[in-house]
């Protein structure tokens, strides 16, 4: 039975290391998105504004993934030769909507509104990371209640920490 | 140290628990969500924020307006248009149920062609090309053979411009047949008011200002003509005013929704209604209250009405009488209202001038908190349509007269009595095409269906008659696009005169039923009667008029006086109670029959929000019920949930027995609208329709169907089912939960304190 500790000591270092695999390469957290994007080619090199594309976040709850005619509307003429852009074009021709998948989610339970947070001035960067610098996006937040009430307590929203201010 | 055996299990409980962690944070991880973006964003819609768009509801005749919301394009939830001076932003259930309508799982989902034997409900898909054509075959076939009189056209009540447009293809096409037909219409009201008022309009009747209230047999808050706008009218009266708290009486044989909310129930002797209130209006004459020049004539003439001798027949002493005669005249305005109930007796017509005559001598009438007079709209021509219409329709099938029957918004072999058997008349019609969403009784007998479009899918208008005081003017946009292969009413009459050859195109030259209502909507901005809407161009107009769902002049117009003769009221008002088929040996009870608060004449039954929304006074659901009091049942052996026979001299019908103290001993009630055959998984063979055992009675003078009119005998059924409630006993049981005070006493209190 003097073997115990090596049993453990082995189980616990492998649990870590799938856990961290799936974190790593298989989380949501930065999922491999079916057109390579680079934020950091359009928000950073480019200094296009986020409310460019999402147009919808100082109007509605949901921010809005551009529609693929907006992202048409440059690369017509912009950078036709890569293959990530052709691909782009062959959605666009056969009349697809692009199947993006979802970085930040939230729970059906949660009420969260864009719009009153744009308005509010809270820079999209302070739930979202420094999207500019990110060639893939990926979440930097957790998007816990914990760390919802955080910002809504240091920054003292009026009703912030009410329940249903969110949950209604 | 480390032997092979336990490199080995070391090795096997590492990939166990790195497979655990991996699962771990899997579960932790919440599901892939895809973010589908629009390809090309529709203009006007922000996802996730709501667009209103305002129309009218048309699940019953009362022309409240609407708002739609919609989100993505998608209705979501109805509500009532708060602009909208008819219903003031409420809305009924059966309008919020219009959303079910919209989504229906059971909608015809686009043209159908019989191809089994008529009647079996077997039906192959065809494109609207061909459905079209086979119509356009058809009537082409019939213009060539010089029998275009033989097209016959039977729809609902329709009101506003799509009238108009059926109307003009009907002459374009040289047929006269344009049929128009309603289970629950005003025709004797509208009867009654033009020989007694001289208005053949339906008046307005001002119930938040009055301080007595009459009603006999009106369920103006269930039913009755306009109920979500009498229902706020209501509330007004009772609470509405500081100081007033105005009184209601309810006169009717089974206490209503209404009759519920009434400070008291008369229940009279069915049939006796209208002589009661003569009675009252003789108390009234000879208490001289009645100051006209011909008060001795009136006199005269409703001396057979004294209290002494018609209180038997009516069944409630002479004092109760007396009592009301004398509210009826002190601290006015007072005000009585007759319908429903009291309309369908086959003495309808005469119950109604007699509640008229009663108005007038209490000096009523043209006053607030009274009947208040809407001129006759002059822009429509109102087409009759009691049930006399059907007769005629069924005649002349069975002649062999049509050729071609066209129906829309209409199930007549639901709502005729099946001593008609119109079934068998319609047999004799080569091509039935109905124009129905839905798989209704009738819609199963069509040779060809051209599903229509639902209210939140087309446009249209509404003129609604009683108004609000004043002219109301409402209109309907498509809130969402189609969800089904469906087309709008108007754009398939269009589309057949465009088919029928440049001659015809020629009278009907819009391209869709929305450009029609626009060209008929200018005419009626260029004669802009003081409209709501002053704008310098009609786009603005109209797209104002889209916005505020309507056209309306807040300007309340109080009628000047009316001279009723006693030679005029006398020729109308009736001479004796309401005759009843069946002996009263062998059929012991009255039956009433009443249109069901939530599904109207049956058109409700096929929506599950409706179908499980408890009944307001028993709070059954799913299934129809036999009312009868207790003390009957208790001499009769009956309990409550006994599945029970009702039979007339017509025919029989089963449903369990509900114990309802509110109905007299002699009178048994069952609601309408259920016991359909088809129309849908929610309707079909649910309960059983009453109105499959009443005679074809009709008040000859309008041809209304009298629908109170048998006696029925009950007895035990056979069958078995269940009595589904929500209450579980209607009694308190001496729990003191309803705790109650007559209204003398809450004055003394009042004083007290």
């Amino acid at each position: 039975m003097k073997k115990v500790p090596i049993y453990i000591i082995v189980a616990v270092i492998t649990f870590a290391i799938g856990y961290n695999v799936n974190a790593r390469y298989f989380s949501n957290r930065r999922p491999v998105q079916p057109i390579a994007f680079s934020h950091k080619i359009h928000a950073g090199d480019n200094d296009i504004p986020c409310l460019y594309c999402h147009i919808y976040a100082n109007k509605s709850r949901v921010a809005g993934v551009p529609s693929v005619q907006r992202c048409m509307g440059c690369h017509k003429v912009i950078k036709t030769d890569s293959p990530k852009i052709q691909k782009l074009t062959h959605y666009w021709e056969s009349g697809e909507p692009i199947p993006w998948i979802k970085v930040h989610n939230l729970p059906d339970h949660v009420y969260f509104t864009h719009k009153r947070h744009v308005k509010a001035g809270v820079e999209c960067q302070s739930c979202h990371g420094d999207v500019e610098e990110m060639d893939v996006i990926a979440r930097v937040a957790s998007l816990k209640m914990g760390w919802c009430l955080r910002c809504h307590m240091n920054e003292e929203v009026k009703n912030g920490k009410d329940c249903w201010t969110c949950h209604k | 140290m480390l032997n092979r055996r336990d490199f080995l299990k070391l090795i096997g409980l590492g990939g166990v628990s790195t497979g655990a962690g991996f699962v771990l944070k899997e579960a932790m991880e919440p599901p892939v969500a895809k973010l589908i973006p629009y390809l090309v964003p529709p203009e006007d819609t922000v996802p996730g924020v709501a667009n209103w768009y305002a129309g009218l509801c048309t699940q019953c005749s009362a022309g409240c307006g609407v708002i739609t919301k919609t989100m993505e394009g998608r209705a979501k939830k109805i509500e009532g248009n708060p602009l909208h001076p008819i219903n003031r932003g409420k809305l009924c259930a059966r309008g919020q149920a219009g959303l079910q309508v919209l989504y229906n799982p059971d909608r015809v989902k686009g043209p159908l062609k019989r191809v089994g034997k008529r009647g079996e409900g077997e039906f192959r898909e065809v494109s609207w090309e061909e459905g079209l054509s086979i119509l356009s075959g058809n009537l082409k076939d019939l213009t060539n053979r010089n029998e275009a009189g033989k097209l016959y056209l039977l729809t609902s009540a329709l009101r506003g411009h799509l009238t108009s447009l059926l109307v003009s293809f009907m002459d374009s096409f040289g047929s006269s047949n344009y049929f128009q037909y309603e289970l629950f219409n005003n025709s004797n009201l509208i009867y009654a008011n033009s020989v007694t008022i001289g208005s053949g309009a339906i008046p307005d009747y001002d119930i938040a200002n009055t301080r007595l209230l009459l009603s006999f047999g009106a369920d103006f808050m269930g039913t009755w003509l306009s109920p979500v706008r009498y229902a706020r009218s209501y509330g007004d009266m009772r609470q509405g005013r500081p100081g007033v708290r105005g009184r209601f009486v309810q006169i009717e044989p089974r206490l209503s929704m209404t009759g519920a909310s009434a400070d008291e129930w008369v229940p009279v002797r069915p049939g006796t209604e209208g002589i009661l209130a003569l009675s009252i209006a003789y108390l009234i004459v000879e208490e001289r209250h009645y100051r006209g020049a011909d008060a001795k004539r009136w006199m005269d003439m409703l001396k057979r009405y004294n209290p002494d001798e018609v209180a038997g027949e009516i069944d409630i002493s002479v004092r109760k009488i007396g009592e009301l005669a004398e509210e009826f005249v002190e601290g006015g305005p007072s005000l009585a209202i007759g319908g429903d109930n009291l309309a369908s007796y086959d003495n309808g017509i005469g119950n109604l001038v007699a509640v008229n005559v009663l108005n007038y001598l209490a000096g009523s009438i043209g006053h607030k908190g009274g009947v208040l007079l809407n001129g006759k709209d002059k822009t429509f021509k109102r087409k009759s349509v009691p049930y006399a219409q059907l007769t005629k329709l069924g005649d002349s099938a069975l002649e062999g007269d049509i050729e071609t029957l066209i129906l829309y918004n209409t199930n007549p072999l639901f709502t005729a009595p099946s001593g008609m058997k119109l079934g068998a008349s319609l047999e004799n019609i080569p091509l039935i095409v109905s124009l129905s969403s839905f798989m209704d009784e009738t819609t199963g007998m069509a040779d060809l269906i051209l599903p229509a479009h639902t209210s939140l899918e087309d446009w249209g208008d509404d003129f609604a008659d009683h108004g609000a005081g004043y002219s109301v003017a409402t209109v309907m946009q498509p809130a969402v696009s189609p969800v089904f292969d469906t087309k709008g009413v108007g754009d398939v009459f269009l589309a057949l005169a465009a088919s029928l050859g440049p001659g015809f195109k020629k009278d009907f030259p819009w391209r869709s039923f929305g450009d029609f209502l626009k060209d008929a909507w200018k005419k009626i901005y260029r004669r802009n009667r003081g409209s709501g809407i002053k704008e310098r161009s009609f786009e603005d107009f109209w797209s104002r008029l889209l916005a505020a769902g309507g056209w309306w002049t807040p300007s309340p117009k109080i009628s000047g006086a009316v001279n009723l003769s006693v030679g005029k009221a006398s020729s109308h008002i009736p001479s004796a109670a309401a005759g009843f088929d069946g002996d009263s040996d062998k059929f012991p009870f009255f039956l009433t029959v009443y249109s069901h608060s939530a599904f109207l004449d049956g058109r409700g039954a096929n929506l599950p929000w409706l179908q499980e929304m408890p009944d307001p006074m028993t709070s059954v659901v799913w299934g129809t019920w036999v009312e009868m009091n207790p003390k009957t049942a208790r001499h009769l052996s009956l309990k409550e949930g006994d599945m029970i026979r009702v039979e007339s001299p017509y025919g029989e019908i089963h449903a369990p027995l509900y114990l309802y103290p509110g109905i007299r001993p002699d009178t048994v009630a069952v609601p309408i609208g259920q016991g359909h055959t088809s129309y849908g998984r929610y309707a079909k063979e649910r309960g059983d329709n009453p109105l499959a055992i009443l005679p074809p009675r009709v008040d000859t003078r309008t041809g209304a169907l009298a629908l109170n009119s048998t006696r029925v005998r009950v007895f035990k059924s056979t069958r078995s089912g269940k009595l589904v409630k929500m209450e579980g006993s209607a009694r308190e049981l001496g729990r003191g939960i309803v705790q109650t005070v007559s209204n003398k006493e809450f004055k003394k209190m009042g004083k007290e304190a």
